[in-house]
């Protein structure tokens, strides 16, 4: 399927063609953040503005659902399955966000695959939006690639002009697409032209422009970061970091590729009916390896920062051969104790090349 | 036969008290499956069969003590409820040196006919069963405990601090504003509440734990300019900062003995 080019206004009219028999969300505006939620028309999202606080995991992985009821029935339980699936049209997913979501499709799509979760994935039909430039100091998603996707998403939208160079509403942007949904919209929109020659050149341009716009920030290769992660084991790194580690566990919830929940049972006044309740859970928190008997296999900070930062580095990618960490940095701006991922990566590396350096 | 359930008051506003009768929903329902049998706030009849006694306020007095120790061995399980019950609450700040005129300022020339002790949890002074913090308790958390009670099912308090709460509503963070919110070092349950709408949390539901009171600590004196005394400070509304919690000095006085 070959790349069809639309201007400002076709781009917020074919969004809306895909949002007409389905619910609308994408970035809305409070202020100076921004944030995935409900919107009537395209024109209300802010396409251009910051990347949302939290990443779209919400909306396949709910911070809190009903996953089912039960009702004590003479002497047995009677359960009831509750789904909630809404088709929806998720708007301006950021590249980070798409390798993200593509990790809890891998990890919720193994069997025993999670239904629920499947429904609300295959009822969502995404439309990405490609970042030029890294969005904010905390980003290092060029340092892992993960800040171009090709896989993952419906629509992907590249604005080929600059800021600069095209005044507003005058911008040229690229759609592409990365499944039957997405390619069957750009084939049936009359909207916009397919892309000529002179569009390539802009692709081409600006994709040397977007690799050029996105600084190192990671003091080693991202293929080696599982190593760098592992040889660190007994570094002292951890005692020392976790000294001010809250255990708070935001640096989890806010993480787009964190899968971990809990489960809960509800249980009415007279025990005859309840509900079986899903909710986050975070390996930062206290409780997240404790177990019946209340021996807690993690139960010191530094162990559960360790356990966090090898997930996350070397763990999750050897075992689904997806990254683990997309570099959005949101566990580093949410961190209020200042603990940042990257920090603790690098001064992994550079005490593993000054070891290095040492012995030979 | 149904749990024969009682709610006392101490020094408090009594808000915890009438928290109950705010669960207009589920008031009938919880009447049904339980026996009142002395609610000031509630009711007129007084019985001391208890089961169940929830309380509210600090120990504060003479008198609240004796009824503690009253209450206690009348009642089989003794739940605290709300902030005074649970931390001594905003009874404590009476505490404060700095600030030896309280009474004075409140009972005037009469300061002497009102007898008055430390503002203490009722876990100073008797065995408690439960706690449900919080100024005022959450509703919900009583009623989750009353269903455990009559249910059988352990109760447990989240061990999770309040920023859980704040990431599962997706509010932003207060201190990306600039702002010294206690949520990290505060036990979470109110359902981020305070920073839901804009204000800093500022304890009321007291600390996760001790290892939480550390981390403050560290951070404050390593990450930020404000210092640490002005956080504690801020722990000490209702009490949250526990005043076993003077490691310094303690581990002074130990070495010199």
């Amino acid at each position: 399927m070959s790349a069809r080019i639309l201007n400002r206004g076709e781009l917020l009219r074919l969004i809306d063609e895909a949002a007409c028999d389905r619910r609308l969300i994408g970035p809305m505006r409070r202020g100076e953040h921004a944030f995935y939620e409900a919107a009537n028309r395209a024109a209300e999202l802010d396409l251009e503005g910051p990347p949302c606080v939290y990443s779209p995991k919400n909306h396949f992985f709910p911070p809190e659902e009903t996953l089912l009821t039960f009702e004590r029935k003479s002497r047995s339980f009677v359960t009831r399955t509750v789904r909630h699936e809404t088709s929806t049209a998720l708007v301006a997913v950021r590249p980070c966000e798409v390798h993200g979501i593509r990790l809890l499709d891998h990890v919720f799509g193994a069997a025993p695959s999670d239904e629920g979760y499947l429904a609300r994935r295959r009822a969502t039909f995404i439309i990405a939006l490609d970042c030029f430039r890294p969005c904010r100091d905390e980003a290092f998603c060029g340092d892992l690639g993960t800040n171009t996707a090709h896989l993952g998403f419906d629509l992907m939208i590249r604005r080929l002009s600059d800021a600069e160079d095209e005044p507003r509403g005058a911008e040229r942007f690229e759609l592409t697409s990365a499944t039957e949904d997405g390619a069957s919209l750009l084939s049936r929109t009359r909207l916009g032209r397919a892309a000529d020659r002179d569009d390539l050149d802009a692709a081409r341009a600006y994709d040397h422009r977007k690799a050029a716009a996105f600084p190192r920030r990671l003091a080693c290769e991202a293929d080696d970061l599982p190593d760098v992660a592992q040889r660190g084991y007994a570094s002292d790194i951890w005692e020392r970091t976790a000294a001010r580690c809250y255990s708070c566990g935001s640096c989890n919830l806010a993480c787009p590729t964190c899968y971990c929940f809990n489960l809960r049972d509800e249980v009415s006044l007279d025990g005859k009916s309840g509900a079986r309740v899903r909710e986050w859970d975070g390996c930062q928190l206290r409780e997240f390896a404790l177990v019946a008997g209340g021996h807690n296999f993690r139960a010191a900070p530094a162990e559960r920062l360790r356990h966090r930062v090898m997930r996350k580095a070397s763990w999750i990618a050897q075992r689904t051969g997806l990254p683990g960490c997309v570099g959005c940095g949101r566990c580093d701006r949410v961190c209020t104790a200042k603990i940042s991922l990257v920090e603790i990566l690098n001064t992994l590396a550079r005490e593993q090349d000054h070891d290095h350096a040492g012995h030979t | 036969m149904k749990p024969r359930v009682a709610v006392f008051s101490l020094t408090s506003c009594e808000g915890c008290s009438l928290a109950i009768l705010e669960l207009e929903n589920q008031l009938l329902q919880i009447l049904g499956a339980v026996d009142l049998v002395n609610f000031r706030e509630g009711m007129t009849e007084r019985s001391w069969d208890i089961d169940v006694a929830f309380v509210d306020g600090a120990v504060s007095t003479p008198h609240d003590e004796e009824e503690i120790r009253r209450i206690r061995e009348h009642c089989g399980t003794l739940v605290a409820i709300g902030a005074c019950a649970c931390l001594g609450g905003v009874n404590t700040l009476k505490h404060d040196p700095a600030r030896p005129d309280y009474r004075r300022v409140v009972y005037g020339d009469r300061a002497d006919w009102f007898p008055t002790t430390r503002a203490r949890p009722l876990s100073a002074v008797v065995k408690v069963d439960a706690e449900l913090p919080g100024c005022p308790m959450v509703k919900e958390e009583f009623l989750e405990l009353v269903r455990c009670l009559l249910n059988g099912r352990p109760f447990r308090l989240p061990a999770n601090p309040v920023c859980t709460e704040c990431k599962k509503l997706g509010n932003p963070c207060l201190y990306e504003r600039g702002e010294i919110c206690l949520g990290p070092l505060t036990r979470a349950g109110c359902r981020a509440i305070c920073p839901s709408f804009g204000s800093a949390c500022e304890a009321c539901r007291g600390l996760v734990d001790g290892d939480a009171l550390r981390a403050g600590r560290e951070v404050f004196s390593t990450q930020y300019v404000v210092p640490w005394e002005k956080v504690v400070a801020r722990l000490r509304l209702y009490g949250a900062y526990p005043e076993s919690a003077e490691p310094v000095a303690a581990a002074v006085a130990g070495g010199a003995s």
